[in-house]
């Protein structure tokens, strides 16, 4: 029962924060602030909803001799979190970098400190 | 524009009898359809036959590989000469061999500012983790697919898509440079020469065209059961590698427009 009840808290809160990155991705002015909310709030709720899958395999183990097969599944799906931990923030990196590349210039709000220009004038 | 004209009305007429031809089709998944219930007074059902029979046919567990690769090995061999056939029409067409002089290249921004290389330290780090993992992976899904879903067309798109990787993450010439033009022509013949050859063996072992159980004095196996189901590991091995090296062809000839010297 305590297995269900973390995967459940796990599980929501990975929805909540993929709620939070698909409302940046429609509500940021501009792209980088867009792929920020999206590279971030995708990494950590796909991270957190499949720990929640993982846990939830765990109500049915009572012993190694002859539970050893959910241990397989869970470690399925940590290799599954693993690689989704080092590829979605690279593809973000990646997108973004061909964005900077691209010329796309980053939104600047009026009145805010512009570092922008003194930050990139050596490259 | 006459020529568009002319392509569109053979697209529709095409469709058009596509779409006729489908209305005579049972709905999907109807239990009394020819196929799931059988012909009365004539032949038995063979869905049924696949379910209770494939397994004491051919010793694999999965009866979605056993009727590809088995009870319809010529469809797929032919599937996998049209894989092979794109390929070779997109080389025939995008294909440059003799190049002129290339103009130089104005520098691109990517060269004039990233000093320490950043992009390609991050990038390329997570391709020298990713990939070796995607090619074990691959190999996996193809000597799996008797026991879990899987095969030759998967695990070789699995293998290109590792290579179209590497030549998105560095160049096409260090892709290139791993599987070189002459090579992947080559792998792509031989993979079908595989599939070909198991189906001549069995001829020339007095069996019909790909009817593996003949060829259980060949492999050494148990019975002629046996011998259907490690043929089969051959022929998806064979579809593995035209697949992967058709996938890699196609992207190395789409992505340089034809010259293999640069990449997107």
């Amino acid at each position: 029962m305590i297995f269900v009840i973390l995967s459940a808290i796990l599980i929501v809160t990975g929805l909540v924060f993929f709620v939070g990155s698909a409302v940046g991705l429609l509500r940021f002015p501009d792209f980088y602030s867009r792929m920020h909310a999206a590279g971030k709030g995708d990494t950590l709720s796909s991270l957190l909803v499949l720990l929640g899958l993982a846990v939830y395999q765990l109500k049915d183990f009572h012993g190694f001799s002859e539970d050893w097969p959910i241990l397989l599944v869970i470690i399925k799906i940590l290799a599954i979190s693993v690689f989704i931990l080092i590829t979605s923030p690279t593809s973000t990196h990646a997108l973004m970098d061909a964005g900077w590349e691209d010329g796309i210039k980053p939104t600047i709000q009026k009145g805010s400190a512009n570092h922008l220009e003194e930050d990139t004038k050596d490259i | 524009m006459l020529t568009k004209v002319i392509a569109f009305i053979a697209v529709a007429i095409t469709g058009s009898l596509l779409l006729y031809g489908v209305a005579d089709f049972p709905s999907f998944g109807d239990p009394n359809s020819p196929a799931n219930a059988g012909v009365e007074g004539g032949a038995p059902s063979i869905s049924q036959y696949f379910i209770t029979e494939s397994y004491k046919d051919t010793k694999v567990p999965n009866l979605v590989t056993s009727v590809l690769a088995d009870y319809r090995g010529y469809d797929t061999m032919f599937e996998t000469v049209v894989v092979f056939a794109g390929g070779m029409a997109i080389f025939a067409i995008l294909r440059v061999l003799r190049s002129k002089e290339e103009p130089p290249k104005p520098q691109s921004r990517a060269e004039t500012f990233v000093h320490g290389d950043h992009n390609r330290i991050i990038v390329g780090t997570t391709c020298k983790l990713v990939i070796p993992v995607i090619q074990l992976f691959a190999l996996y899904v193809i000597a799996h697919g008797h026991h879990s879903p899987g095969g030759g067309f998967q695990g070789g798109v699995l293998i290109g898509a590792s290579f179209i990787l590497l030549a998105l993450a560095a160049d096409l010439k260090t892709a290139l440079s791993r599987l070189n033009e002459p090579n992947y022509i080559r792998l792509a013949c031989i993979g079908i020469l595989i599939y070909a050859g198991f189906g001549v063996l069995c001829q020339i072992l007095g069996g019909n065209f790909l009817d593996y159980g003949v060829l259980q004095p060949v492999l050494f196996t148990d019975g002629p059961e046996m011998a259907r189901s490690h043929s089969m590991l051959g022929v998806e091995i064979g579809v593995a590698l035209t697949v992967s090296t058709i996938m890699f062809a196609i992207y190395a000839n789409l992505a340089s427009r034809g010259t293999l010297n640069e990449g997107l």
